[in-house]
């Protein structure tokens, strides 16, 4: 080989060398970046409007606050103001991430521990046992997941109530009135009590109460975001103080509600009411070993809306396996499964959200958010949002529940073994279909609170109802029943919005 | 020479699913100038058990998944020391238990170039240094989220260098290789709980883990016969998931020790057959497999 050949060579060992060496740490899941807003209104009348678990925003009082010429308060304010000018940088990633909105972030919160929880034992063959689970942590299948998320937003919404009734009821300027510019865009409403505060200490006590295994995770959560109010110069120390206070009398109330509403108790067991099920072929589990199915007595849950109405919309009776009609929409799915397309399965696979996930209500919740941000919503009015959205969706819950563990209908692969579905085989019965119910409900709602996204949410809506025919797992008689039932308790819950108080 | 270039075309690229094998990319046998061969091949792999992490697990709901492969392995040497390999496989995937459906279609297709940059003449030995670069991507959009998928999705580079040495009939070739894997999108919001994710819920892209590769083969080459036995080692490089409900697959650190065999016979002209056998030890995330193959080369 002569010399320059030699050095062609070498200096392209080297390139090639270098190239293969270029192993960068990436992140494993990209995301975008939410802008930041200032809320679009200040909702000066929020604190009449109808509370979900008090009498009235009333029933709970909040003391005066001293005023803003003493010295206990100028000192307060000149601890904030010496703060903002000595800030980390970790006390600035807190003020940013809390800065987005504390209701949206506690949403965020809730859906992730829900995720974490939702699960179910797995069986391996080779040692005969089933993965380890923790006997003290809840497993949040969609009923613990729909009751959770009404909870915890009807006790944001009412201590954000309550706070808004007190703030218009002291007046008490707002920082930013007082020459201190916060660092993340606020409303222009008065500081005490910390509105923020409220969100984080009804939050925290809440989702402590169900999962108890992230009492610390929770509470440090809730600590930065109580502090990130100072450190963001909103609040000063007084106003985070009677927050507290406020918002722990509201979970009270709410507690008080989530111990006695039947979620937990029932005299029956599941097989006595299979036993008794008004239906011809009844639901058995198609995992291999068999095992036992999902909330079976979660239907037996008090309703948030009057319970005459929500039970008038109880769905009907469905057809029995040796109809007509039952063997049509059998037909059908099989027909979808056999030809099932590259997008139909992209269809039922985003719409799924299945174990491990945040359930189709979370999905939903997800949706909220994002049009929360969209419309420049302000605190109260996002926990408005959630509160009615996550009170008709476990209202869905429900009753879509005691229909399944009424009738107990089967699965279509239960009666045709040649149905592949596209997702893991939910293990519950089959009537009424909660992805069409859920998504029923949340679109009627939803349009209903941001009528400018009318045409997406129903593009959205449209598919996540027909996603689990696409999938297998569903009749289409199902999913119309589902629907149905979505549309009329949606349709409960507007009308509580309509005269809530707010415009 | 010309057994030597014959023969460059056992091994076969077959880029796998991530559940089957996926063999060396190459070997370090040169094809010659303007020399081209085809290898059609037909292949089989199975198992039972497969690892979530380390730990080998048997799903009842999943019983014995069944990978049959028809590949397409073309070579063409633009130099003496330059060859360009292309290959394509169509899969087909089944599990004999539970609800899930068959996978089948073109799976990914990848295109490499192979470079003998030096070689070194001692008495009648001979040892090289190679190097070489392929790129790989999926001929269709397949279903990557799923135990039965194809294939991971992603495009990937891969980069390798390899030590072929040769002393009459005997042949020692030892590789070590990068594959750097691109993203994808799932088609679903990922819900796996990643503390450096500010906003949850937001991703549907997600990063595919690159491997680290180390193969070593060894065998005797003759005019006639070909027969080997090699050694592979892949090991995930970046961060990964484990296989777990509700985590995407394409996220999962992917790792396995196999070893297997090779053996080829010339028939007639420029007709040959050859067989494969490869079995896994160890993995990480994949499917303990064990797989069959074989096929027809045409070619100089």
């Amino acid at each position: 080989m002569t010399y320059t050949s030699l050095v062609r060579n070498l200096c392209l060992t080297l390139l090639l060398v270098g190239t293969g060496l270029t192993g960068c740490k990436e992140n494993t899941i990209s995301e975008g970046v939410l802008p930041y807003f200032e809320p679009a209104t200040t909702d000066a009348d929020g604190g009449t409007w109808r509370t979900v678990l008090l009498s009235s925003a009333g029933s709970i009082t909040v003391p005066t606050p001293t005023a803003i010429t003493s010295d206990a308060y100028q000192t307060e304010l000149t601890s904030v103001k010496n703060g903002m000018l000595t800030s980390t940088p970790e006390q600035n990633t807190a003020v940013n991430y809390w800065g987005q909105g504390g209701v949206v972030r506690w949403n965020q919160i809730a859906r992730q521990l829900v995720a974490k929880y939702n699960t179910a034992p797995v069986y391996n063959d080779v040692t005969g046992q089933y993965l380890a689970t923790d006997p003290n942590a809840p497993v949040a299948s969609l009923p613990f997941a729909t009751r959770l998320y009404a909870l915890l937003s009807a006790a944001q919404y009412d201590a954000l109530v309550v706070a808004w009734r007190a703030k218009y009821q002291y007046n008490r300027p707002s920082l930013n009135r007082q020459n201190i510019i916060t660092r993340v865009p606020v409303a222009d409403v008065p500081s005490y009590p910390s509105e923020g505060a409220a969100i984080a200490e009804a939050s925290a006590q809440i989702l402590t109460y169900f999962f108890p295994n992230e009492a610390d995770y929770i509470k440090a959560k809730a600590t930065e975001h109580k502090q990130s109010q100072l450190w963001a110069g909103i609040n000063v120390a007084s106003d985070v103080k009677a927050a507290e206070t406020l918002a722990t009398a509201v979970v009270a109330v709410a507690l008080n509600r989530a111990r006695t509403d039947r979620f937990s108790n029932s005299a029956d067991t599941w097989t006595s009411l299979k036993a008794k099920a008004p239906y011809d072929v009844t639901w058995q589990s198609l995992e291999i070993p068999a095992r036992v199915p999902v909330g079976p007595l979660a239907g037996r849950v008090k309703t948030w809306f009057d319970s005459t109405a929500v039970t008038r919309l109880a769905p009907v009776a469905p057809p029995l396996t040796n109809t007509t009609a039952f063997q049509t929409s059998l037909t059908e799915v099989r027909a979808v499964a056999d030809s099932r397309t590259r997008d139909q399965w992209a269809t039922a696979d985003y719409w799924n959200d299945g174990l491990a996930t945040y359930t189709i209500a979370g999905h939903w919740n997800l949706i909220a958010e994002q049009l929360i941000q969209e419309d420049h919503q302000n605190e109260l009015r996002a926990a408005r949002t959630y509160a009615v959205l996550n009170r008709a969706l476990h209202d869905v819950t429900t009753t879509g529940w005691q229909a399944k563990y009424t009738y107990f209908v089967p699965r279509p692969a239960q009666l045709d073994t040649q149905i592949k579905t596209s997702v893991l085989m939910p293990n519950s019965p089959a009537y009424v279909s909660d992805h069409a119910a859920q998504s029923a409900a949340a679109n009627t709602i939803l349009t209903y609170l941001f009528p400018v996204e009318t045409t997406w949410l129903k593009k959205q809506s449209d598919a996540a109802i027909i996603s689990t025919l696409y999938a297998g797992t569903q009749y289409r008689f199902s999913i119309d029943a589902g629907s149905q039932l979505g549309i009329g308790i949606g349709t409960l819950a507007t009308n509580w919005a309509k005269a809530d108080g707010a415009k | 020479m010309q057994q030597l270039i014959r023969l460059s075309l056992i091994v076969l690229c077959v880029q796998l699913p991530r559940l089957a094998t996926a063999q060396g990319l190459m070997d370090g046998f040169m094809k010659g100038d303007r020399k081209a061969s085809l290898a059609v091949t037909y292949s089989q792999e199975t198992y039972n058990t497969y690892y979530r992490g380390t730990t080998p697990f048997r799903d009842p709901n999943l019983g014995t998944v069944t990978t049959q492969a028809v590949n397409l392995y073309g070579i063409y040497g633009l130099g003496y020391d330059l060859d360009l390999i292309v290959t394509a496989p169509y899969v087909r995937t089944e599990a004999s238990a539970g609800y899930q459906p068959k996978q089948e279609g073109f799976q990914d297709v990848t295109a490499a170039l192979r470079w003998e940059a030096f070689d070194y003449k001692f008495g009648k030995s001979r040892l090289s240094w190679l190097f070489a670069l392929g790129y790989s991507m999926p001929i269709q959009n397949y279903v990557n989220d799923n135990m039965l998928a194809l294939g991971q999705g992603s495009k990937n580079i891969d980069g390798r260098t390899m030590l072929h040495y040769k002393s009459g009939g005997f042949f020692l070739t030892g590789q070590a290789g990068y594959i750097r894997r691109g993203p994808v999108t799932l088609d679903r919001i990922v819900n796996v709980y990643d503390p450096s994710q500010v906003n949850p819920n937001s991703g549907m892209k997600v990063n595919v883990p690159d491997v680290a590769e180390f193969i070593v083969r060894t065998g005797y080459a003759t005019k006639r016969v070909y027969i080997d036995v090699w050694g592979q080692q892949q090991t995930p490089y970046a961060a990964g998931t484990d296989i777990g409900p509700g985590i995407p697959f394409p996220t999962n650190a992917i790792g396995f020790r196999r070893v297997g065999g090779t053996l080829f016979l010339r028939l007639v002209g420029r007709l040959g057959l050859n067989f494969g056998y490869s079995t896994t030890l160890e993995g990480q995330n994949i499917g303990k497999s064990t797989r069959l193959n074989g096929g027809i080369i045409i070619g100089n």
